[in-house]
């Protein structure tokens, strides 16, 4: 594919011909921090986010999502996927779609997050500002970011998009690019390898090393009690995780008593009752019952569990479980740390 | 089939949680008589009932001894019970005034003597006969109450969730309190009112009661610590709705 230059002056109208062609989300500011939400105008959109409180994955895997209305004669699906641009993606991000894309469709293809992930077309962004829990340098660092059409990066007077499909290469109509000289596309590689060197945490060790070692430690009650002392079960990790993909689907009525909608909504285990199954006949029992064994239970299906399945860790640095943790006791990076020095 | 037979009543309360039930909009109302019978319901109606009844919802914590007996014949005619509102659910608002004692005076003044005033420690109805289901909330969430109903209605267990306030936050993408240097109880709160407080820019009181479960100690640590709290301050935060649980639990 080809790497092309626009000039900051040009940039505006280029956001401004693809909101006129159909639904754009980017990131923009949301008070103190950042959403990815539907563009209005060009100036709301903010390249220099430094994460976004939910990751992407909602437009694809909304946090609570429709799958089919009944009215009591019948039922019919509820999707309603439309073509749409994300603008703005971190690379971590993008790796995580690469995630869901594969656990969403592996085995059962799940036409709820893939007919809303087909009808997207994503351009990735260089990291402008690094979040101030942000460990993307460190973890995974082989697996490359595969699921974006095209990557823009901020250089010098303005952007470098390198498009990585048709999808991409078509956006190349809406603005005003010429081909990018051999010293931009340097450019935007430099930046691009800068901003890894900038993340305020990092993993000390590689993915295969981590992945043994807590494994190993499954066993070791006291370390996951006092790591998950302070642990309020509020399921802000694994809710804010781009990663995460469990859902649990309710079923409504409308006041009629006969119409109404079967639901999904984003489920996380470390709340306590995520594990709760029945036995029939009205019994129940809940296998993760104590606030360790969840918090345990996050930590291995970021570190190892599904590492062979995903050609690498659950887990993309971004930090937002981190930060988003009112005890402050969640970040992976630390506690990966921590039992590897142990 | 019949209609089931629906009826309200109330203990100690402001009735809130009663007149929450008639804010449906005159549509929703109204179609919802189409599928339930009211028979006794003060705020809206002059009838009453002594006849069996199918849902009870019962508002209001259980405060005098003297209310014991209604309780009791309450559970014996309704098939299922809902403590409705939280003074009913965990004794509410009105078990602040658990761990005082000059309040009828403070209150009432000279008239503080007389009897009808004379009453106990506010206590969740649970205290006195066994409950069904709890429509939590400081007042409840009517449309929680609508599925509650609906549930109900199609023979399913409510879904009421035990899970904290924090999910709803994030599923609505609202700024945590705590990073915008504000405390918040939403990690001990119980979710169901879909956070509409945080998503002003108001902390979560925990109106709705605490979950099975919380992690009281780490709440007052978080108050301390990132909140700036007081420690005698952290510990009472959580009184206005959960007296009597930080009570149990302390």
């Amino acid at each position: 594919m080809t790497a092309s230059f626009i000039r900051s002056d040009d940039f505006a109208a280029f956001v401004t011909a693809l909101i006129e062609a159909g639904p754009v989300y980017g990131p923009v500011a949301k008070r103190s921090r950042f959403a990815f939400e539907r563009l209005e105008t060009p100036e709301e959109l903010r390249l220099d986010y430094d994460v976004t409180i939910l990751p992407p994955k909602k437009l694809f895997f909304p946090p609570a999502q429709d799958l089919v209305t009944f009215d009591g004669a019948g039922f019919r699906a509820a999707l309603e996927p439309t073509e749409k641009v994300l603008l703005g993606v971190h690379f971590y991000d993008v790796k995580a779609i690469d995630q869901t894309d594969l656990l969403f469709s592996e085995r059962n293809y799940d036409i709820n997050y893939m007919a809303h992930r087909e009808t997207t077309t994503i351009v990735a962004s260089n990291i402008q500002t690094v979040s101030k829990r942000a460990f993307f340098a460190s973890v995974g660092a082989d697996v490359e970011p595969q699921g974006h059409d095209a990557f823009l990066t901020a250089i010098n007077g303005g952007y470098v998009l390198e498009t990585r499909t048709e999808r991409g290469e078509a956006l190349l109509a809406f603005g005003a690019f010429q081909p990018a000289t051999e010293a931009q596309i340097a450019e935007a590689a430099a930046v691009n390898v800068a901003a890894l060197e900038r993340c305020p945490e990092e993993l000390e060790h590689g993915t295969e090393a981590i992945a043994d070692k807590v494994r190993a430690a499954f066993q070791d009650e006291e370390l996951w009690t006092t790591l998950a002392a302070d642990c309020f079960s509020c399921g802000t990790c694994n809710t804010v995780c781009p990663t995460c993909y469990c859902f649990d689907v309710q079923d409504t009525w409308n006041v009629d008593q006969t119409s109404g909608q079967r639901t999904r909504f984003w489920d996380g285990c470390l709340t306590e009752d995520f594990a709760k199954c029945s036995l029939g006949e009205g019994a129940c029992e809940n296998f993760r019952e104590e606030r360790a064994a969840r918090f345990r239970h996050r930590l291995m299906r970021k570190a190892t569990y599904l590492n062979e399945k995903l050609g690498g860790p659950a887990c993309v640095g971004c930090g937002r479980c981190s930060a988003g943790c009112t005890a402050d006791i969640a970040d992976p990076a630390r506690v990966i740390n921590q039992i590897m020095a142990s | 089939m019949s209609k089931p037979k629906v009826a309200f009543f109330d203990f100690t309360c402001c009735e809130g949680c009663q007149i929450e039930f008639t804010n449906y909009g005159d549509a929703a109302f109204l179609e919802l008589l189409n599928h339930v019978d009211v028979v006794e319901f003060r705020e809206a109606m002059s009838e009453k009932t002594t006849e069996p009844i199918d849902i009870a919802f019962v508002e209001g914590s259980f405060s005098r001894e003297a209310d014991r007996a209604r309780l009791e014949s309450i559970r014996e005619r309704a098939a299922i019970v809902i403590a409705y509102g939280q003074c009913s659910a965990s004794g509410g608002i009105n078990a602040l005034k658990n761990h005082q004692s000059d309040y009828k005076q403070f209150v009432y003044g000279a008239d503080a003597e007389q009897p009808q005033l004379d009453s106990q420690k506010a206590q969740p109805i649970s205290a006195a006969i066994k409950v069904d289901y709890s429509a939590y909330g400081c007042p409840v969430n009517k449309y929680e109450v609508l599925q509650i109903v609906a549930h109900l209605l199609h023979g399913k267990e409510p879904v009421i969730p035990n899970y904290p306030v924090c999910v709803e936050c994030k599923r609505r993408e609202t700024v945590c309190r705590y990073d915008e240097a504000d405390h918040c109880l939403g990690m001990v709160a119980r979710a169901g009112c879909a956070a509409p407080c945080p998503a002003y820019g108001v902390p979560c009181e925990a109106c709705r009661g605490f979950v099975d479960h919380p992690n009281v100690p780490a709440l007052e640590k978080v108050l301390v610590e990132r909140a700036g709290f007081s420690q005698k301050r952290a510990a009472d935060k959580a009184l206005m709705f959960n007296a009597n649980d930080l009570e149990a639990l302390s």
